[in-house]
């Protein structure tokens, strides 16, 4: 039976991963080592084995997210996260992730945003990446918001950013115009420290 | 969600990605200080084993007890360290709960010392986790069970039926109660014997009525005697059924239970059958209804435990046996119908139809085989064969699941009674050993008095070892109770009020030791004839135990024995019987000691009745404590 196969073949598979030396990663990162500690300690209890991966990664994220569902955007930031793309997220990529993201430069950040936005990887943000992108986001805040948000929002506000970011209108934004436009915008930049982190 | 907090700060951090597309700024964060001793260490000393984990981990769970600031009640300064005074193997599944966020429950452990240890926690037995949290249910269910039987019969010793209607009803329900219903017990259970015995014999054939040739059964030949018989019969069961029926204390619910319906049915055919004519038509009728007697049988199911139990087995296994049903219904109708395509060209078959093949798939399946009906082409021996084979799979699958249940509900059926029966020993012989321990308690305090009148009246004593802290206060505070309840001072004759070996049936109910003849009038009068002395010499009573004054009561005994002399006119000590008693029951005062020793019966209230002259005959059932009105 295929369910019983499969059970042996997880039973077999239980990898065991074991990070680099906690010094290594001081010095890829920009945590202390204490912080390292802290993190890894808690990275390991969700996770005996050392491996995030993605479905794991979704059940995290939907905690955070009671009201709506957060599958589609966990799957996007997994993919960011997941830098060589093998399906699972490594406490170091965990580690340089996050360390981009709350003790990175504007720049590096800016760089993290595009490479969520763009999908598939190519250097390019089209209009439809950007529309799923939008849509998780949206999904995220579920039905019950108030205002209740129509189905035409998503679809909305990415002709409105697209507005803002396609200067030379050719239906793509690459990275360049990405980050040009977001350093103009003082929103954005303002916006962009909010989320740093002391652990 | 306190499980990842750990995550949050990657949460926070992947919502950068919102950041350009908001067509808003960001609200500001909230303001963040290092919090001190966030992964800070905290030792918890459980009966001396000791656990240590992060503070982080505890306060995963802020409405438990170690969670909470409620630990702090249980902080060591000097060894700075949680003290837990509780079981550390069972302490180590509550820790592992705020370390994984689940909750296991071990098999080797005590449901009920595994609750209790949840209870004090602060942790609700429902986030047991599900790889335990059915076998923690079983358990608890059967703990529960256990409980309720106990209960149950424990209430229905000392329940005592009021009224003739209550009573009757016990004695139906609970023949060992009194001999009169053992007595109807087992008169009725031999009268439904002689009615089933009759019902068998009136058909076997008995030999010809003398003057004629034809073979009669017996049930013809002796018509009368076998008239009279069930008329008796049903003469005893009507009035049983009309007895049962004035006792019950719910009249509609009785008249429609299964034993009751039996009963009914088993009687019925009888009446009809006077009521009905020697009609010939009828007569058919008739006769078909003394099939119904054979339900007679069925009164035996409250005579019989097993009987019982085996009804309820049949019960509690419908699904199982509708299974069975079902499954040999569908087989029987598919291999009836085989079975008959099968033989259907055979010349003078039996297989005429497809209900007439059902008669053969039954006999096969079941392993029968009567052989009246056999198939003759090779096809249908092929599947009688089949048939067979699959019969005894079909019908050995349901059988265990419902022997098990039975066997399940026999034996615990069997160690309830067993429960029942060794409680009796059980509960005896946990009261001698509470007399020992009462009266070596008693003992105890009484050297500790005797040791500090000694003291106060200057007399050398030995070396003997001191009560400790507790135990002297305890005696003291005993004492300080007999203060208050002894009887009046006058009172010489009486013996000291104290506490005595129990000698109380464990209800409760006294039962006095000896009674001392009641001169009572005459001593009383004596003290009464000194009134002067008694009023004034009250407190200098020798070696009273009690000094009764309302201003009294608080009053240190010692400084009313410091200048009495050693007058033991009453000093009867353990072997103190009760102050005889006069138009009054004993009640009870049980103070709460190590043991229950009740004290012995405030006859305070007889007391007092013959300190003053008037004869308060207090009937004083229920006083518990009475101040003395001199």
């Amino acid at each position: 039976m295929p369910v019983e196969n499969e059970i042996d073949d997880l039973e077999m598979q239980v990898m065991r991963y074991k990070p680099e030396g906690i010094d290594e990663l001081v010095r890829n990162t920009k945590f202390t080592k204490k912080e390292l500690q802290i993190m890894y300690r808690g990275f390991k209890q969700e996770c005996p084995t050392g491996l995030v991966n993605e479905d794991a990664f979704k059940e995290i994220y939907a905690q955070f997210f009671p009201q709506g569902d957060s599958s589609a955007y966990a799957h996007y930031v997994f993919n960011v996260f997941d830098a060589d793309h093998n399906g699972t997220i490594s406490f170091e990529e965990f580690v340089i992730g996050l360390s981009v993201l709350s003790r990175g430069s504007l720049n590096e950040k800016l760089m993290w945003a595009f490479k969520l936005y763009d999908i598939n990887g190519d250097g390019y943000i089209t209009k439809e990446e950007m529309l799923d992108i939008v849509k998780a986001i949206y999904d995220m805040m579920g039905k019950y918001a108030d205002p209740p948000i129509s189905e035409n929002a998503p679809g909305d506000h990415v002709e409105r950013v697209f507005q803002k970011m396609d200067k030379n209108r050719d239906g793509v934004v690459t990275i360049d115009e990405f980050m040009e436009t977001c350093k103009n915008d003082e929103n954005i930049t303002k916006s962009m420290s909010v989320f740093d982190t002391i652990l | 969600m306190a499980a990842v907090a750990a995550w949050l700060p990657f949460a926070r951090a992947a919502a950068i990605g919102w950041v350009p597309i908001a067509a808003n700024p960001m609200p500001a964060p909230p303001l963040q200080e290092r919090q001190k001793g966030e992964d800070e260490k905290l030792g918890i000393n459980v009966s001396g084993r000791r656990f240590e984990t992060w503070r982080n981990t505890l306060e995963k769970y802020p409405d438990t007890l170690l969670g909470s600031p409620e630990r702090d009640f249980f902080y060591d300064d000097e060894t700075k360290e949680y003290f837990f005074d509780r079981d550390p193997d069972i302490f180590r599944h509550i820790l592992n709960f705020y370390r994984t966020g689940k909750l296991h429950y071990p098999k080797s452990e005590c449901i009920s010392a595994y609750d209790e240890e949840l209870a004090f926690f602060g942790i609700m037995p429902d986030i047991i986790g599900d790889c335990c949290y059915e076998d923690y249910k079983d358990r608890k269910r059967e703990n529960a069970e256990r409980l309720m039987d106990d209960q149950v019969s424990e209430a229905g010793d000392t329940v005592q039926p009021m009224t003739l209607r209550e009573k009757m009803w016990r004695a139906f329900e609970d023949p060992h109660t009194s001999t009169l219903a053992l007595v109807f017990y087992y008169v009725t259970g031999f009268f439904i014997a002689v009615s089933v015995m009759a019902n068998v014999v009136e058909t076997v054939p008995c030999g010809p009525k003398p003057g004629k040739t034809e073979n009669l059964p017996c049930g013809e030949r002796y018509a009368l005697a076998f008239f009279c018989l069930d008329t008796a019969c049903v003469m005893i069961f009507t009035a049983e059924y009309l007895l049962r029926l004035f006792a019950a204390p719910n009249r509609c619910l009785f008249m429609r239970s299964v034993m009751s319906i039996i009963d009914v049915v088993a009687i019925l055919p009888y009446y009809i059958g006077l009521g009905i004519t020697d009609n010939d038509d009828v007569s058919g009728a008739f006769v078909t209804l003394r099939v119904f007697r054979v339900f007679r049988i069925f009164k035996f199911s409250r005579h019989s435990q097993g009987l019982r139990i085996l009804g309820y087995t049949l019960k509690s296994c419908a699904s199982e046996l509708g299974f069975l049903l079902f499954s040999l219904t569908m087989a029987i109708i598919i291999f009836a119908t085989v079975m008959f395509y099968a033989e259907k060209n055979v010349a003078s078959t039996k297989f005429t139809s497809i209900p007439a093949a059902f008669w053969y798939t039954i006999v096969t399946m079941t392993t029968l085989g009567y052989g009246d009906m056999v198939p003759d082409t090779w096809a249908g021996k092929i599947v009688g064969g089949i048939c067979s084979l699959s019969g005894v799979l079909v019908i050995a699958l349901p059988v265990p699941v419902i022997v098990s249940n039975f066997s399940r509900i026999y034996h615990q059926n069997q160690r309830a009674d067993k429960r029942k029966a060794q409680k009796q020993a059980r509960l005896a012989r946990i009261r001698i050993a509470k007399n020992a321990s009462g009266a070596h308690f008693i003992n105890k305090k009484k050297k500790e008095q005797d040791r500090e009148d000694k003291i106060k009246q200057g007399i050398d004593i030995e070396e003997e070892p001191k009560d400790s802290r507790f135990e002297s206060q305890h005696h003291h505070l005993l004492r300080c109770l007999e203060n208050t309840t002894g009887p009046d001072l006058h009172a010489r004759y009486i013996k000291d009020r104290e506490f005595v070996e129990m000698e109380y049936t464990y209800n409760g109910l006294a039962a006095p030791k000896a009674q001392s003849s009641p001169p009572t009038p005459s001593p009383s009068q004596s003290s009464q004839g000194n009134p002067v002395e008694s009023s004034c010499c009250s407190r200098r009573r020798g070696k009273y135990q009690f000094a009764r004054s309302v201003s009294d009561t608080g009053q240190e005994l010692n400084d009313i024995q410091i200048a009495v002399p050693n007058k033991t006119s009453s000093k009867t000590h353990l072997n103190a019987s009760e102050p005889p008693k006069i138009n009054s029951t004993n009640t009870t005062v049980t103070t709460s000691a190590i043991i229950t020793t009740p004290t012995p019966g405030t006859t305070s209230d007889t007391e007092e009745s013959m300190m003053t002259v008037s004869t308060t005959t207090s009937p004083g059932n229920s006083n518990i404590v009475r101040i003395s009105t001199l």
